[in-house]
């Protein structure tokens, strides 16, 4: 399934209910989905036999990279 | 900050369970990320709010496609040095730091890139607690929000305030909430190129 489809029908139904003036938090069930979510996507990589330090090196040479990507178009911008 | 753990045990915790006992949940993950997706967009649609948009100068506007196309290059960047399919750096890039969404949208396509994409994208997050205040005693500290991405409305919001003032903590909040609404249909974009 397209992950457009629940993330349109969500935008839509906020709205609606935004419209409708009515409050709900989602905060709770977004932090408990998100959790279990984190823990099947731990589940899939733990069957994928990786090396841990590998895994570790390239995930910090991309935080960089992109870090400063940013940093570096950014910082032509006047705000 | 106490969530950041809890996201951490977490994932340790997933990943323990999978070498250990390499359970079949079947497709508990799909159905927990679609649950989340539209959690997501249900959060947008509650709290899209145009007025703080327009309480802000056009130049702090752009801040956040700068941040987008930057972090995209630095993705692509990373993807060339280490030889990996330029496909994924994109994507792991056009995430902006939002771990719990990138990791899992790229996770459908190659459970490896997912957890880069869900570690880069969380390193992205800690080194911006930690280095932003560091950073801004030679960077502009406006401009210094895009080392944050689309954590600036949440997570790294506190940093940016405590540390920045007020007034770039509006300028970090837009910056987050514009690039929170675009990165979850830039990430599958790329994807399915």
């Amino acid at each position: 399934m397209n992950v457009f489809i629940p993330l349109v029908i969500g935008v839509l139904l906020g709205y609606i209910l935004r419209r409708g003036e009515m409050k709900l938090n989602v905060e709770i069930p977004v932090s408990v989905a998100m959790l279990a979510m984190i823990f099947f996507l731990g589940v899939k990589t733990g069957e994928v036999q990786v090396n841990g330090l590998w895994l570790l090196g390239i995930s910090t040479l991309f935080a960089v990279a992109t870090i400063a990507g940013s940093l570096l178009l950014a910082l032509g911008v006047r705000t | 900050m106490r969530f950041l753990f809890l996201v951490i045990a977490s994932l340790t915790l997933g990943i323990a369970v999978g070498q250990v006992y390499s359970p079949n949940f079947g497709n508990a993950y799909e159905i927990t990320l679609y649950v989340l997706i539209f959690l997501i967009g249900m959060d947008l649609g509650l709290n899209f709010n145009g007025e703080e948009l327009r309480k802000l100068g056009r130049e702090a506007l752009t801040l956040p496609i700068k941040t987008l196309v930057g972090s995209i290059l630095g993705g692509l960047v990373a993807s060339l040095l280490l030889g990996i399919e330029p496909k994924w750096g994109l994507a792991i890039g056009a995430g902006c730091g939002w771990y719990s969404l990138t990791g899992p949208l790229i996770a459908q396509y190659s459970a490896v890139y997912g957890a880069v994409g869900f570690l880069g994208n969380l390193m992205r997050e800690i080194l911006t607690i930690t280095l932003y205040p560091v950073a801004i005693r030679r960077i502009d500290p406006e401009k210094a929000v895009a080392m944050g991405g689309a954590t600036t409305m949440d997570t790294t919001l506190p940093v940016i305030t405590k540390f920045g003032g007020r007034k770039v903590s509006l300028v970090a909040f837009v910056h987050g909430f514009i690039l929170t609404s675009v990165v979850p249909f830039v990430v599958p974009l790329i994807l399915s190129l």
